[in-house]
């Protein structure tokens, strides 16, 4: 009879071993933030259909301290994730070749933060203009 | 004792040990294949080389090239008619790996491209980056995945050989996740177990490189055949002796010592080259660089580093980042990471180390030993083709084409006989499996498997290094028998059976003292200098030279039970090419030219 | 060794498992000297205070794949991990996490082994070419697009790092989706069809969660990650092409 006896260790809080693995329940986490405000905008449209007073409630409602804080932390949580995503985004696609050459995965997590930060200011602007 | 019975059992699962595979699978679908490794396959030594692979590939090259680099590189200890097979079989077992996909590096028109190696005379080595062996072996073993007829006994360690009416007839393993012994029958038994580098202490060698599948022929009484050559490689790192490959010096690295000075220009490679030209300067043969090292050494002009000890210097500062990164990534990195150098800026320390063993199991030119039914192929043999200095990337391509000649003779054997009385081989084979457990079981022993490893190394580093005299030898030789002597008074810590690798150890410890013994006794019986055989003694220095008239003979060791080997000498098969002066640089062409002429 | 040398602390986590419950962690002091690497401790553990101390190694120079080892919980090849590197501190050294532990160091990898087998990791030829013929020709574009994914030292380092096979062994995983990819993208090849199937199986790429830290961790930088998730890709457009025509896809 064999007398090997292989030792399975625990999964058991897998993700507090590494601080790797932290930041990835932190990346995965900050979705939720995400997937909130989501829900925030479709309350919007939920109201908006209800007609003039419910959309006007809603706005009032936007506007409170508690709200504007709960943004800025929503706001923060969607940075963070889009930032973490972008930084594994060159390994979840296929190698970009520009000039025969692949391209570095510093240098593409660096456009795809410029592309999504540009696109921000721009949706900014939109707004902020259609506001005025 | 569980059974398996197989027609051909192969012993080694590096590149030759794969290849061979493959060949008996191909040859015959319906034999059953054991290949027996004690490591999975791709952690064998192949995977460490670095360099490539030679093969005749340009244009301007040929057979007789080869052939002719080939011998004179082994100082005409060749067997020739070996060496012809060889030459010609080389590029298409070559290309044979490419159809595998093996990813050798291209020309920019997608050809495989070749570059420059020590000794030979026209570019012919085929590499992939600087990981030709790793690439090589990988490729094999994932190739012998496609063939269902080889079943693989992985970390399987090999204790013995079963010898009935004459023939081999199988093997014994454990199987080291368990302890447990396995009887493996098999018709007829390759060897690939590969070469023996770690008797040695400062070597290019991993740890499974201890000569097992040398030692079990020999106690079956098949002769070890030319074990005094052991190549040393010049470029080595200091005191861990990790290779930097001859690549470095092909691709235009140049050695200096103390002073800066290329100081092979003094050891007859001259004259000075400043774009590396084979067969000159770095691109001598390997056992003239050590030699001109050992020399430096003498004369003051090595480094004395303070850690390190003596060393000269390879420089490639000159080839740049982007060249290195490229051709040598391997060798940028193992820099980097295990010097803490970077090598496009800073000289890299090197010294020689021990690298190759020429010599092994004496097979015929169909890989066949005195044993009917016995095989050996690879580092482990000697089929004759390294003479008295293997000549770089000449080893990679012995591994796939004698692997697959070996392949096709032992299916061709197994397929002959007719299958042993299995109820004797399992006598026999609980015999041995009671013979190995003692060793473990015994109490009261004293000596430490370490220490006797450490001395071992010490002594032949001491008395069979780049030179040699009597006096060191015979002191390596009494050294030996003493150990011998201890090793009977070995104590195992580890009494345990699931993954004993202390046990193991001491089974590895107990074949480098046989093999260790046939290399110091063949060393002293040679009374010359010849390849890596080099002596600093004899009347009036007589041993300082080669001796065509008493010593153009292979060695041979014998077993002797309890005792020294008995050795004896054996007849060089000379074809086309009767021995000569061995010249490199400028003098080597001069002598080409007169040979050529002469022909005409 | 020069007589000056430091002391370290090694930390082992040991397992018998003919005597052992469970694992537990042993120190030794170390005598080391700077170019020593984690592997030449373990090395001195096993040549001076035990014997019994296991433990895979074999080329010391970062290629055979033997020496896999969590290093302060970092899946790291011990033979190019420096001991100077943590000095003065105590340094800890355990098993490859996910793997079941067999002995000490020593873990199991058949499961590695089959997958590797599994994925049908050899060229199987578009077009059929003899020996006579030569090599098959290959660009330097058609050459770059697989030689990354051939470097692959089978080190398993990469399952250390993926909490999802820790969570599932039967995840293809890594290394394994790297090879599959490796002969998928080799222009002598031409059977990527016959690998998509496993791809996009219950042990497939499906399973990755895009954590990432087994490119990261990965000695030869052969990025397993790129090639699990190009996969990912290649699964779902497979799929869909099978529904537009009988011959797309696999099936
Ligand atoms: C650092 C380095 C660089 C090199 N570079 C080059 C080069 O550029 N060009 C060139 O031509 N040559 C080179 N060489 C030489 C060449 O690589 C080797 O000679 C060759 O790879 C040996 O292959 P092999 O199949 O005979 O043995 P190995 O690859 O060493 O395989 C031996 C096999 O036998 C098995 N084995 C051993 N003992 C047992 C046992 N008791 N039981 C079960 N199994 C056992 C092992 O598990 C292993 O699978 C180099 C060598 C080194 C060390
Ligand atoms: S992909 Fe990298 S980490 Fe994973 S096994 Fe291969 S070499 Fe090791
Ligand atoms: S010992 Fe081979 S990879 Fe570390």
């Amino acid at each position: 009879m064999s007398k090997r006896k292989p030792y399975v260790r625990s999964m058991d809080g897998w993700w507090k071993k590494n601080p790797y693995f932290v930041e990835y329940m932190i990346h995965e986490s900050t979705a939720l933030f995400v997937a909130a405000y989501c829900l925030v905008l479709l309350v919007g449209v939920i109201r908006l259909g209800q007609g003039e007073a419910a959309w006007n409630g809603w706005l009032a409602a936007m506007q409170s301290p508690l709200s504007v804080l709960c943004h800025l932390v929503l706001l923060a949580g969607a940075v963070y994730h889009t930032y973490s995503w972008f930084k594994i985004l060159p390994i979840t696609m296929p190698p970009v070749i520009v000039g025969g050459k692949k391209m570095a995965p510093e240098a593409l997590t660096g456009t795809a933060l410029a592309v999504a930060a540009a696109a921000g200011l721009a949706l900014l602007a939109l707004v902020w203009r259609i506001a005025l | 004792m569980e059974i398996f019975k197989a027609d051909v059992v192969i012993v080694g699962g590096g590149g030759a040990g794969l290849r061979a595979a493959i060949a008996v699978a191909e040859s015959d679908p319906l034999l059953k294949i054991a290949l027996v490794s004690k490591v999975y396959p791709m952690r064998s030594h192949t995977v460490a080389a670095e360099g490539g692979a030679a093969g005749v590939k340009k244009s301007t090259d040929s057979y007789d090239y080869h052939f002719h680099d080939t011998v004179g590189g082994g100082d005409w200890l060749c067997e020739q008619d070996v060496v012809e097979y060889f030459v010609k079989q080389a590029p298409i077992e070559l290309t044979q790996l490419e159809h595998w996909g093996c990813p050798w590096s291209r020309t920019e028109d997608g050809h495989v491209n070749v570059r420059a190696f020590g000794g030979m005379k026209i570019e012919r080595t085929w590499f992939a980056a600087d990981k030709s062996g790793f690439h090589i072996l990988h490729t094999l073993f994932q190739t012998s995945i496609k063939y269902p007829s080889i079943k693989r006994f992985d970390e399987h360690f090999c204790v013995d050989l079963i010898e009935e009416d004459g023939r081999v007839q199988g093997v014994v393993t454990i199987e080291m996740s368990t302890g447990e012994f396995h009887l493996i029958e098999g018709k007829s038994v390759i060897i690939a177990t590969g070469g023996a580098g770690r008797v040695f202490r400062e070597n290019t060698n991993g740890g499974i490189v201890t000569g097992d599948g040398m030692a079990l022929a020999y106690r079956h009484g098949v002769a070890l055949r030319d074990m005094e050559f052991m190549q040393y490689h010049p470029t080595c790192m200091p005191v861990t002796g990790l290779l930097f490959t001859e690549a470095c010096r092909g691709e235009g690295g140049f050695l200096v010592n103390k002073d800066g000075y290329r100081y092979l220009q003094d050891y007859g490679l001259g004259p000075l080259q400043d774009k590396p030209k084979n067969k000159y300067m770095e691109l001598g043969p390997r056992d003239r660089l050590s030699q001109a090292f050992w020399y430096e050494k003498q004369k003051g002009r090595t480094f004395e580093h303070p850690t390190l000890g003596s060393v000269v210097f390879l420089d490639m500062r000159h080839l740049g980042e982007a060249h290195l990164r490229e051709r040598l990534p391997l060798i940028y990195e193992m820099a980097e990471t295990f010097m803490g150098l970077d090598p496009a800026k800073e000289l890299i320390p090197v010294r020689a180390g021990i690298h190759y063993t020429m010599g092994g199991i004496k097979v015929d030119a169909k890989c066949a030993a005195s044993l009917p039914g016995l095989y050996a192929i690879g580092e482990c043999a000697s089929v004759g083709l390294h003479g008295a200095n293997r000549l770089g990337s000449n080893s990679l391509t012995e591994l796939v084409v004698f692997g697959k000649l070996a392949g096709d003779e032992a299916a061709k054997y197994a397929k002959a006989v007719s299958p042993g009385n299995s109820s004797s081989l399992l006598k026999q084979a609980q015999a041995i499996e009671q013979r190995i457990l003692a060793l473990k079981t015994k109490t009261g022993g004293t000596e430490s498997i370490a220490v006797i490893r450490k001395e071992m190394a010490q002594s032949m580093e001491d008395g069979c290094g780049i030179y040699r005299t009597e006096d060191t030898m015979q002191a390596t030789c009494d050294k030996l028998a003493e150990l011998r002597a201890r090793f009977k008074n070995i104590s195992i810590d580890d009494k345990s059976s699931v993954w004993n690798t202390d046990w193991l150890t001491a089974v590895e410890l107990d074949y480098q003292l046989d093999v260790a013994q046939t290399m110091a006794h063949s060393a002293i019986n040679r009374k010359e200098s010849r390849g890596a055989h080099q002596r600093l003694d004899g009347p009036d220095g007589a041993y300082t030279k080669r001796d065509d008239v008493n010593f153009l003979k292979h060695s041979e060791a014998y077993y002797v039970a309890d005792g020294a080997p008995r050795i004896a000498l054996g007849d060089v098969k000379i074809t086309k090419s009767q021995p000569e002066t061995r010249a490199y640089g400028a003098a080597g062409e001069k002598a080409d030219q007169e040979r050529k002429a002469s022909h005409v | 060794m020069s007589e000056n040398h430091k002391i370290i602390e090694i930390e082992v986590l040991r397992y018998n498992p003919e005597s052992d419950e469970e694992p537990h962690l042993e120190v030794y002091k170390v005598p080391f000297t700077d170019d020593m690497s984690v592997l030449q401790g373990a090395q001195y553990i096993k040549d001076n205070f035990d014997g019994s101390l296991t433990f895979r190694w074999s080329c010391r120079m970062a290629i055979c794949g033997s020496c896999g080892m969590m290093i302060n919980g970092i899946p790291k090849l011990s033979c190019e991990t420096f001991l100077r590197d943590y000095y003065p501190n105590r340094i800890r050294i355990e098993a490859l996490a996910h793997f079941p532990i067999e002995k000490d160091l020593v873990v199991d990898l058949s499961g590695f082994i089959e997958k590797l087998e599994a994925i049908q990791p050899y060229i199987i030829p578009k077009e059929p070419k003899t020996l006579a013929e030569g090599e098959y020709l290959q660009t330097p574009k058609e050459f770059n697009a697989y030689i990354q994914f051939t470097s692959c030292i089978n080190c398993t380092l990469c399952y250390a790092a993926c909490p999802q096979f820790g969570l599932n062994p039967d995840f293809i995983g890594p290394a394994a989706m790297a090879l599959l990819h490796r002969y998928n993208m080799d222009s002598r090849d031409g059977a990527s069809a016959s690998r998509m199937e496993l791809v996009a199986s219950e042990e497939g790429v499906y399973n990755c969660s895009a954590v990432g830290y087994c490119s990261e961790v990965c000695p030869k930088h052969v990025d397993p990650a790129s090639a699990v998730n190009i996969n990912k890709a290649n699964a779902a457009k497979d799929y869909f092409l099978r529904f537009l025509s009988p011959k797309g896809g696999s099936k």
